[in-house]
């Protein structure tokens, strides 16, 4: 049940990061065309910097989830690379629960910020006039998200704390060193080096 | 108030609580603490302005531009034609290496990925041509910690992020001492090529022609240079502006040299959502914390103690190089400067240390981060795209570039203008 549940997040986690970096790329190409348009045509299209702004709080809100999943938080690890596999799973759990309060104090915030624009109807400030509660509900979806995730990786992580599942807990929320920091970095360069042209 | 504050942060970071998190927890603890506000209510709007600052959507604009350059394959050819250009001197292809690090750099925001894309292309030169393996190591290592001086660059960003300080000034500042420590890199090879000739390795003599013909390859690498670069400085676009242009630049390369695919623009966007969520969220919980440490009073209460001090500027800042090497050996470089930066800064320009001039000083200990043991990660991407042979041999081999490292730090300290005077002749 829960390791379905997991599952779904990262299902729903690895959408959520294509549709925010397809928003970001979106957002690129609508500051290119604004830019080139103003200089070459001298037409401003106006409100692409807006746009992009949003794009970008709710696209990297959504990948929160996904670099959750992937161990992509930076921890400083010189001790924790010389304690006992033990007390490491401990470090592991513990990390998991910082990382929730601050997100349980971030989404309840976040969400005042959206409920509070859904109240007085506040628009931006700018040509556009956009409804302010969108753009911030679609990023407190994403905060929700990753509140949700690190609520069930809790879960999960507390089973495999009782069943002695060392090795587990080991995998999904271990520190990254940075070895494989390092092979990740390298992994595309490795593979255009396998095919060459 | 101060060593409550400091003693619990160091005890998160140690225990390896995630950096945002220990940030977050921290603003937490000392709001629950010490404020007579509910400070905490303002953390969605911290957040939520920080979210859509327009300058900070240039950050992973920047890394998306690495991630599609890394995929796109110009760098085979770019190595190439500069061999031509360089690789007569004592040293040989170790001198190419270096040139590619720096004007991959131009088009690359990004330390590790300049490496790793240059390193992949030069790699499987060092062996069929008899070079010392470490040196030619070290040069990839450390050749490719040029990616953040010479703009355009992420952690300069982030420093103007941080700081209010601009952008273009900043970009403008880090030419000349960029292309001063490339020219560093290639004297020290030529210095341990003197040395010990059997170093060296082959050299390839290229005619004139030749080398009139290769300068076609360079075109790419200019024309994103001039994309992203250029059009700051033509006041044609703002730093979001220019990255969004290197980001379609970028693609109609990839698309031109036949590397653009949907596979290839999904790990791209993978990897760029992966470090911009990485980076933000630490933002975000930088940004509350520095907001209630502002609200409490230790904002104040900590740069009077540093004051209270009584260093002379000389001293302090010989202080700062310090600490930001002997953390630079521990911690993530981008962490390490949005967890740092708001308090060392502004200590920094009281005592009248010029904005600009410190942010060049800052990204120099950033590159030696990146190359000093035991979590310098150019150091780790060297190594894995090696595969064989022991950490130790990239080490040694990056250390001689590491005295040229610190030997810029003491030219720009002693030398201020060499970053400020070109931001001041075009501002």
């Amino acid at each position: 049940m829960l390791d379905r549940a997991l599952k779904a997040a990262d299902w729903l986690g690895l959408r959520a990061v294509w549709a925010g970096g397809a928003l970001l790329v979106a957002a690129a190409l609508t500051v290119s065309v604004d830019v080139l348009a103003r200089k070459l045509f001298a037409v401003s299209l106006g409100g692409a910097d807006e746009l992009s702004g949003y794009a970008f709080a709710i696209g990297s809100a959504w990948a929160f989830p996904f670099a959750l999943l992937h161990r992509a938080n930076v921890r400083v690890d010189a001790l924790y690379e010389r304690l006992p596999p033990k007390l490491c799973a401990l470090l592991d759990i513990l990390a998991i629960v910082a990382l929730g309060v601050f997100a349980v104090f971030l989404a309840r915030y976040a969400w005042d910020v959206m409920a509070t624009s859904w109240s007085l109807s506040s628009r931006s400030n700018s040509a556009l006039k956009v409804p302010l509660w969108i753009p911030q509900a679609l990023w407190v979806s994403g905060l929700g998200l990753f509140l949700a995730t690190l609520v069930l990786l809790l879960a999960r992580a507390l089973r495999a704390l009782a069943g002695g599942d060392w090795a587990w807990i080991r995998a999904t929320l271990g520190a990254r060193s940075v070895v494989e920091e390092a092979e990740e970095e390298t992994a595309y360069a490795r593979a255009l080096e396998r095919k060459p042209r | 108030m101060i060593s409550t504050a400091l003693v619990t942060l160091l005890v998160l970071i140690a225990l390896a609580i995630p950096v945002a998190a220990a940030l977050g927890v921290l603003g937490l603890i000392l709001e629950a603490a010490y404020s007579q506000l509910p400070l905490v209510r303002a953390m969605g709007e911290v957040a939520w302005s920080a979210s859509n600052e327009f300058l900070l959507v240039s950050v992973p604009l920047f890394v998306l531009l690495g991630e599609i350059l890394l995929r796109a394959g110009f760098a085979e050819r770019m190595y190439g034609s500069l061999i031509q250009w360089v690789s007569w001197l004592p040293g040989g292809l170790m001198h190419s290496n270096i040139a590619t690090c720096g004007i991959f750099a131009a088009t690359s925001g990004s330390s590790v990925a300049t490496a790793a894309t240059v390193g992949t292309v030069a790699l499987p030169q060092a062996r069929r041509f008899g070079y010392n393996e470490r040196v030619f190591l070290g040069t990839l290592a450390a050749g490719g910690t040029l990616g953040i001086l010479i703009p355009p660059s992420i952690n300069m960003i982030i420093y103007a992020v941080l700081t209010n300080t601009s952008v273009p000034k900043l970009y403008l500042a880090g030419i000349v001492p960029g292309v001063l420590l490339m020219l560093l890199f290639m004297l020290i090879v030529v210095l341990l090529c003197v040395v010990r000739p059997a170093w060296g390795g082959q050299r390839v003599i290229a005619t004139w022609p030749e080398r009139f013909r290769g300068l076609a390859h360079l075109a790419p690498p200019a024309g994103i240079f001039f994309v992203v670069v250029g059009s700051i400085y033509v006041g044609i676009a703002t730093p979001t502006e220019a990255a969004s242009l290197g980001v379609l630049a970028s693609l109609v390369l990839a698309w031109w040299k036949g590397r653009l695919s949907r596979a290839m623009l999904r790990d791209a966007i993978e990897g760029t959502m992966k470090t911009t969520a990485m980076v933000m969220l630490i933002i975000l919980a930088a940004y509350f914390l520095n907001f209630v440490m502002s609200g409490i009073g230790l904002t104040t209460a900590l740069t009077a103690f540093i004051e209270g001090l009584g260093l002379p500027p000389a001293w302090m800042l010989l202080a700062v190089i310090l600490f930001y090497v002997v953390l630079g050996c521990f911690m993530e470089t981008l962490s390490m400067m949005i967890t740092t930066i708001p308090i060392v800064a502004p200590v920094m320009f009281k005592l009248g240390y010029d904005p600009v001039w410190f942010g060049i000083i800052v990204i120099l200990l950033i590159e030696t981060a990146l190359v000093t043991p035991p979590v310098g990660l150019n150091l780790f991407v060297v190594q894995n795209l090696r595969r064989t042979g022991t950490m130790n041999d990239v080490i040694i081999g990056t250390l001689p570039f590491v005295a040229a490292l610190f030997a810029m730090l003491a030219l720009l300290a002693a030398f201020p203008g060499l970053a400020t005077w070109l931001p001041a002749a075009f501002g």
